[in-house]
Order: structure tokens, then C-alpha cells, then sequence
């Protein structure tokens, strides 16, 4: 955050009604990112993240997201949106402060692509309605 | 930092270092930092830091890549020697054939029927059917064995966080993902919970 430097942006046009009668709906819940070892050096994070809200309004808009590796937690992420006004787009921003590591731990990510995976659940009224996935690689080969 | 399936238009990533800045090293005509316009199932990259990331892959794009090379002309499954012993051909075929189905429900935690029997694994073993389809050469466009959440969708039901006890979960206890992701299947919404018992 202090150096500012942009690891990473990205943005998805709106799809139109053609495109989306060929697209799985579910198709998106899935992400895979591929990182250099470098990143697991990294302290903290911050995502910006724009959404756009439809005609209802949302009440206590909340994500968790968990990290496991091998199916261990790493970290267990809690973000508070609160109230979304309907019709909105609106921006916010995500601090990921990362758990310390050890060197072996890291060693064992880098050397395990793909075993580093992460969970996100969406709320909204304490209810669940979307939950998407992605895993890491640290190898930093694409 | 999994991207949001609709809704979200943008991400952006920045990051605040503590460590020491590495010492300069000799850039070439294409610096880590320029800007990478490329697009991914829909998405456009504006923006790719080579120094900390180097690639990004979507569900559909991974399926498509299977899919593709899922092909009896194409598989070289004997490239290389799987740790554990399954058919692989079960596996290039499961995905051919789910990609096919494009089923309009998402669930992640089930595989689909075998002999007429539903199983269940840990989303986060390793998938030795597409591990020795990933580190065949045609397969390294997949960049790494498939996860299990895409080769099978269901619509994800709304639960009630109340059973999900998420606020109370201890972070020192063990990651229980599969534990968690049974609950998330088996939940019942307060108010069923109240009818049924009203009922009897």
C-alpha cells in the first residue's frame, strides 16, 4: 500500500444478452493465479474490488474468505460490506494482512502449485448466496 | 483472492511491501511492469506485475483447454508416471463428458456417479486422473491438474450463517474444509427448522 505498486488489474466488460446464453453461469466461480515466489514475501495486500449492485437493495454484504494449504487454514479473511444501495456501483477495498510463514512452510507452497486454494463466501442477512474458488501456484511458471 | 462470478467489474491489487527493495536489475526491452492487454474468458487484463504475478486462468478457460485435449488423438497419458494408480482415461473422459453436460448447477463437492453410486472427496486432494493429464506436454496449457469444482455445477442454496458458527471457529483449530463444506451442503434455513418442528 505505501509503495503503491499495482501487482495486478483487471475488468470485465458487462456481457450482453448474446454472450450470456452461451456462458455457464457457474463458469466464473472458478479462478487459478499463478505468483512468483516473491509474493509469499509479501506483508499485506490490498484489493480493490467494483461492483455494481441490481434493483434490490442489499443488506450486510459480507465476505469471508479462507486460505488453506493442503487443507490447512493459512488465514481466515472477514470483510464487512453493510448496506448496498440498489441500482449502485460501488468500490471498496480489501486489506489482506498475510500470516507469518515459515521458510519451510513457504518452501512447501512453492514447491506444491495448485495445493494453495481459497474459499470465498458471499452473505448477505447472515444468508449465503455465492461462494467461488481459487487456487495458487508460487512457482512462478506459467 | 478468488474474482466474484457477476457483479464485479474490476480488481485491482496493490500491494504495500516492508521488505528492502531488491537491488536494480538489468531490464530488457519489455519491463515487468508494462502494461499486458489480454484477454481471458471475458476479462481484460489491464494490468500484470511479471515481478509477483504471471498468469491467470478462469474456470472456463481451464475447461476449454480440457476439453481440447481431452481428445483420443491427443491424450499422451504415458508421458509421465502418476503417483497413484488410477485410469487416466476415466479422467479425460469425465472431463470431455462434463463439459459437454454444461449443467447449470454448481456444486463442488460431489464427482459424478460411478456404476450408479455418488462419492465424495476433499475438493483439495489431488486429482491423479487430471495430475497425469497436467504434466502430459499437451496439458501444460492447463497449468496444473483441474479442480474438482469444475467438473461438476449445482446451484449453490442460501444458508443461514447461523449454523455455520463462522465467528466462533477458532483459527488454531485444524482447517476442517471438508467439515465445513458439509455443513454448507446439509443446512437447513431457520424457518424449515421451525415448520418441521411445529409440525410434529
Amino acid at each position: 500500500m505505501e509503495t503503491g505498486i499495482v501487482l495486478f488489474e483487471i475488468t470485465k466488460p458487462p456481457l450482453s444478452s448474446e454472450d450470456r446464453k452461451d456462458i455457464d453461469p457457474n463458469a466464473g466461480r472458478f479462478v487459478r493465479y499463478q505468483f512468483t515466489p516473491a509474493f509469499l514475501r509479501l506483508r499485506q495486500v490490498g484489493a480493490t474490488v467494483e461492483f455494481t449492485v441490481g434493483d434490490i437493495p442489499i443488506n450486510n454484504f459480507r465476505m469471508i474468505e479462507r486460505h488453506y494449504f493442503r487443507g490447512q487454514l493459512l488465514k481466515s479473511f472477514d470483510f464487512e460490506f453493510g448496506f448496498c444501495i440498489p441500482s449502485s456501483k460501488n468500490t471498496c477495498e480489501h486489506i489482506y494482512e498475510f500470516p507469518p510463514l515459515s521458510e519451510e512452510l513457504i518452501h512447501e507452497m512453492i514447491l506444491h502449485p495448485y495445493e494453495t486454494q481459497s474459499d470465498s463466501f458471499y452473505f448477505v442477512d447472515n444468508k449465503l448466496v455465492m461462494h467461488n474458488k481459487a487456487d495458487y501456484s508460487y512457482t512462478g511458471a506459467q | 483472492i478468488s474474482l466474484p462470478a457477476s457483479g464485479f467489474s474490476s480488481l485491482q491489487l496493490n500491494v504495500k511491501a516492508t521488505l528492502k527493495p531488491e537491488a536494480d536489475k538489468p531490464r530488457c526491452s519489455s519491463t515487468p511492469c508494462s502494461p499486458i492487454k489480454s484477454t481471458v474468458s471475458g476479462y481484460q487484463i489491464l494490468h500484470m506485475n511479471s515481478n509477483y504475478l504471471v498468469g491467470f486462468t478462469t474456470g472456463e478457460e481451464l475447461l476449454k483447454l480440457a476439453h481440447k485435449w481431452s481428445g483420443p488423438e491427443k491424450s499422451n497419458t504415458e508421458a509421465l508416471p502418476s503417483p497413484v494408480k488410477k485410469p487416466v482415461d476415466l479422467g479425460l473422459h469425465r472431463a470431455s463428458r462434463i463439459y459437454k453436460a454444461k449443467s447449470r448447477f454448481y456444486q463442488p463437492y460431489d464427482i459424478p456417479a460411478v456404476n450408479g453410486r455418488r462419492r465424495r472427496r476433499m475438493p483439495s486432494s489431488s486429482e491423479s486422473c487430471f495430475r497425469s493429464l497436467a504434466a502430459s506436454e499437451p496439458s501444460k496449457a492447463l497449468h496444473g491438474p483441474l479442480p474438482l469444482c469444475l467438473l461438476k455445477g449445482k446451484r449453490a442454496h442460501s444458508k443461514s450463517l447461523d449454523y455455520l458458527n463462522l465467528d466462533k471457529m477458532s483459527l488454531r483449530e485444524p482447517a476442517d474444509t471438508e467439515v465445513l463444506q458439509y455443513q454448507l451442503q446439509h443446512l437447513t434455513l431457520r424457518g424449515e427448522r421451525m415448520f418441521n418442528r411445529n409440525k410434529t
